[in-house]
């Protein structure tokens, strides 16, 4: 065990112990390599298998709108996730009073996909230290720096460190691109427009509307997806190009304001599309034209969901 | 009987096989690998990775979306017409290859036919590569199969190194293998030998005696509320999965035809009805409903287990849920006799 | 021009016959198809057994699982009483008559007729799942098989008055000696003749004779789950009592998966099951 691990093992245990919350939602060992499971601790004796490292792949707000508003939850976050559970709050998902935040200072999650890109798909251990991770294979070993795995995400993270936790374990972390010199969307908005388009379509065309990524995404809590609505029907639910791409476009829009671009829908996808660049460019958008980050505090609505008399109408009928 | 293919003589075997078939095989894909139309490139062939493509082999036959029918404005339907291009799979794994018999019980019943499914898998011949390097994901053994199973196979491929033996089990696969140099005695008992090998070596994933009975008298379990609390309810499970069928039926209106497409249990929407009831409300009762599926109501139908082991659904769970581990401990549930 | 059907997810080419509402708020319509050909019609009814069901197949909108409304013997047109509930039954709603829609059918397997032989039939009906019970009641007494069964009686509940199906047909039946019609509505209204009261304290009150008898349960969830400990009270067996379910359905041939319940499906073992049948499936109605 890790010295994070223990002490978020010995705060979860005090929480459940004192009876502060109902439930404790964090990480357990898992049983195929490179994927800790997310898990629900409601007694300080079910966390024999407790694990935190990066390897943790799940945005953990996305358990929040699962549970009734009464019930009190612990919840260790990362950066990415304070956020989500604070936009969370913002939506009225549930009450701040009955959420208690361990916060983490994030070093970044390793992405799996990179690890099987590089080492094949059977893997059979995976070693991580503060220096390096080592990857087992039944015939090889790997070896690699932190920075080689990171999530595109976490590579250009601004806000590692939790932004408004009940308690922060750990030190504070650098942010790793602070000046956002090297995002994604630069790259993306740069391109012709009909190279952009053929970036998306190359990516939306392997699509096989699994909803992973809406699944995995804290922020996709409707009870009804547009995909599913009958009448009116807003999209073929076919793996057709006009299928795949209007899902893909209109999951993005509907982020937009509210996504904290932890990267949670890539890392769940099985068939390794990039969407983070389709969010990102909504999100760098929205701080330039609005001057609003998503999640910053648990009070600020977006600005697509509130109204005040100085707002900007230049597209509003 | 038995022959060599040579890793050298590969390409251009493939190349005479494609004058009477449409040779499909796993090749690079992104960043993995997939089941693609052969086009002469065979460095693009995955015949080397310890594993299985991602995205399932059951699309060659049960397509994601498969139109059924186009209609007219007055009403008039009319079906498309039945794919029966020959084709020739050459390298699919024993599960995959194993599922689609089990799949034929279902599109191919008593009852009714389904003429798309039977036109592609009476096209399609099926040269199955066998695991000589089992995954620690896979559990084929444990569910009636095996890595050089050879159920639904027309050849089944041996890799010993530096070619690959193959074992003609039909007449069609006779047929492909004409031409191949024969393989000597030898060479069979060194196969058999890796053949054992491989199948011994993979160890029992969970335990199946007993396990359906275990299942049904545990249906209302509170188990069936805590296994599925990290699950997202989405559909990778089961869209990867070489034996799930599930579809849905779609009209579009814009394209005038009727489609089905690839469905899944875990969705909330697969079984609410018009009325707003839906028998399966949470994830609670999704998640229960495709283990018993696979592991009860699959065995009630046709007397087999309704999974072939791909290890699929552990690889690339979101959540990490792994189903051996799921049924591991469904396994020590108790066997209450309850009241029917 | 159509090809030959090969497959059985095409629908039988039907025109709309003849549509008229059936209870006074519009939510219930009962629509008459007819066979576009004549072969169609003789093979639909060769295989049909009453208690099955037909996917409506309105093209561009999908389809729906109906129940099928008439006896073979009416003529050469199918009946269905649909409910006006999302895309496809309101398109059903608002087609003209002579306008070209699909079936599929028959599907399910329809009431077991040759188990019930010699036995008195109860039918109990509510709503709009009173269509199927309709149609087999009027499969038997309206034909020589009558004489192969005892006595028929129906308990039939209605929210009001307003919105019982086939009026016409029920006071024939009311004035036929060989048929025992109770009929019932929620709440008192005046001018109403007959008995008022939910179904299932109706079935009490009535009291079948459960000897040599089959109760037959179509209803709303609610009204089978409070009638069927009724009649277990009054003395029949699991075996003696059924009941037709509804599933969300697509394929309606056991192929897609969805309408299942254990191993059964829905579509394809059912939709009538007997109650000793349903003990042995799980608890997922």
């Amino acid at each position: 065990m890790t010295d994070l691990e223990t002490k978020l093992k010995a705060e979860a245990k005090r929480l459940l112990d004192e009876h502060l919350v109902d439930v404790f939602i964090g990480f357990r060992k898992e049983n195929a390599p490179l994927h800790p499971q997310p898990a629900f601790f409601t007694q300080s004796d079910q966390l024999d298998d407790f694990v935190y490292n990066n390897l943790c792949q799940n945005n953990l707000a996305k358990f929040l709108t699962r549970y009734p508003r009464e019930t009190r939850i612990g919840m260790i976050v990362r950066g990415c996730e304070n956020r989500s559970v604070n936009h969370l709050i913002v939506e009225r998902q549930h009450p701040r009073e009955n959420i208690v935040l361990i916060g983490v200072p994030c070093t970044g999650i390793y992405d799996w996909r990179k690890i099987t890109q590089r080492c094949g798909e059977e893997i059979s251990s995976v070693e991580i230290t503060s220096e390096k991770i080592l990857v087992t294979t039944p015939k090889s070993k790997f070896e690699f720096e932190p920075k080689e795995l990171l999530h595109v995400s976490c590579a250009r993270c601004s806000q590692p460190n939790p932004i408004n936790a009940d308690l922060v374990i750990g030190d504070p972390v650098e942010a790793k691109d602070p000046a956002r010199a090297k995002r994604q969307v630069e790259t993306f908005s740069g391109m012709a427009s009909k190279a952009r388009y053929e970036w998306f379509t190359h990516e939306a065309e392997r699509c096989i509307r699994c909803y992973a990524c809406r699944e995995a995404c804290p922020m996709c809590y409707c009870a009804e997806c547009f995909v599913d609505h009958g009448a009116p029907r807003w999209t073929e639910s076919m793996v057709s190009k006009a299928g795949m791409q209007t899902w893909h476009i209109i999951r993005a829009f509907h982020q937009t304001g509210r996504c904290v671009d932890c990267g949670a829908c890539e890392r769940a996808c099985p068939m390794d599309i990039r969407m983070t660049y389709l969010t990102e460019k909504l999100n760098t958008d929205m701080e330039i034209e609005y001057q609003f980050v998503c999640g910053m505090d648990d009070k600020t609505q977006p600005p697509f969901a509130a109204f005040t008399m100085d707002d900007k109408t230049r597209f509003v009928a | 009987m038995n022959y060599i293919l040579t890793r050298n003589d590969i390409p251009k075997v493939l190349e005479k096989w494609s004058e009477a078939y449409q040779v499909i095989a796993p090749q690079k894909y992104s960043n993995f690998s997939a089941f693609l139309p052969y086009e002469g490139k065979a460095e693009q062939l995955c015949l080397e990775y310890p594993h299985n493509t991602r995205y399932p082999p059951k699309a060659l036959f049960l397509p994601q979306s498969e139109e059924l029918l186009k209609y007219t404005k007055d009403g008039q339907a009319s079906e498309p017409g039945l794919d029966t291009k020959p084709k020739l799979i050459f390298g699919m794994h024993a599960c995959d290859t194993r599922a689609m018999t089990l799949l034929d019980t279902v599109f191919d019943a008593k009852d009714y036919q389904d003429p798309f499914w039977k036109a592609r898998r009476e096209a399609t011949a099926i040269i199955t590569l066998g695991c000589d390097e089992p995954c620690k994901t896979c559990f084929c053994t444990t569910v009636e199969g095996s890595p050089f199973n050879r159920q639904g196979a027309d050849i089944i491929m041996t890799n010993i190194g530096e070619a690959f033996h193959l074992e003609a089990l039909t007449p069609k696969g006779e047929k492909l293998c004409k031409g191949l140099p024969l393989a000597t005695k030898a060479k069979d008992r060194k196969v058999a030998k890796l053949q054992e090998q491989a199948t011994i070596s993979m160890p029992k994933a969970f335990e199946t005696e007993g396990l359906k009975a275990t299942l049904d008298a545990n249906f209302d379990n509170n188990y069936w509320e805590e296994v599925q609390r990290s699950c997202l309810g989405c559909g990778v499970c089961t869209f990867l999965c070489p034996t799930c069928f599930c579809f849905d039926i779609a009209d579009e209106a814009a394209r005038s035809k009727r489609y089905r497409n690839w469905d899944t249990c875990m969705f909330s929407v697969y079984s609410k009805e018009a009325s707003g009831h839906n028998p399966r409300p949470s994830r609670k009762e999704r998640t229960r409903q495709r283990l018993m599926h696979k592991y009860s109501y699959w065995v009630d139908q046709i007397g087999k287990i309704g999974c072939t082991g791909c290890g699929r659904c552990v690889r690339y769970c979101p959540v990490g849920l792994d189903i051996r581990a799921m049924l591991r401990e469904a396994g020590t549930l108790p066997v209450e006799v309850t009241h029917a | 021009m159509p090809d030959k059907q090969t497959s059985p997810y095409t629908p039988i080419p039907m025109h709309l016959l003849r549509s008229y509402p059936e209870s006074v708020d519009g939510l219930l319509r009962s629509v008459e198809l007819s066979f576009d050909n004549p072969a169609d019609c003789k093979a639909f009814y060769k295989g049909y057994n009453p208690g099955q069901f037909c996917q409506i197949s309105i093209f561009g909108k999908g389809e729906s699982a109906i129940g099928i409304a008439n006896a073979s013997w009416e003529g050469d047109f199918v009946r269905f009483t649909v409910q006006r509930m999302g895309v496809v039954t309101s398109a059903l709603h608002q087609m003209q008559v002579s306008e070209p829609l699909g079936m599929r059918g028959p599907l399910g397997n329809g009431f077991p007729l040759d188990e019930w032989k010699g036995k008195n039939l109860i039918f109990i009906g509510g709503g709009s799942a009173f269509s199927t019970l309709y149609a087999t009641v009027k499969h038997i007494s309206g034909s020589h098989l009558k004489k192969d069964f005892g006595r028929i009686s129906i308990i039939y509940g209605t929210r009001t008055s307003g919105h019982v199906l086939y009026k016409e047909s029920l006071k024939r039946w009311h004035e036929n000696h060989e048929i025992d019609l109770f009929q019932t509505i929620d709440n008192p209204e005046p001018n109403w003749p007959y008995l008022v009261g939910f179904v299932p304290d109706t079935v009490r009150a009535i009291s079948p004779n459960p000897k040599n008898a089959v109760a037959v349960v179509c209803g709303p969830p609610i009204m089978t789950k409070f009638t069927l400990p009724i009649l277990e009270d009054l003395g029949f067996k699991p075996d003696a009592i059924y009941t037709s379910l509804e599933k969300r359905m697509k394929c309606g041939i056991g192929k897609c998966g969805r309408c299942n319940i254990g191993p059964k499906y829905v579509c394809k073992d059912g939709p009538v099951f007997s109650l000793a049948e349903l003990h042995t499936l799980p608890n997922e109605l």
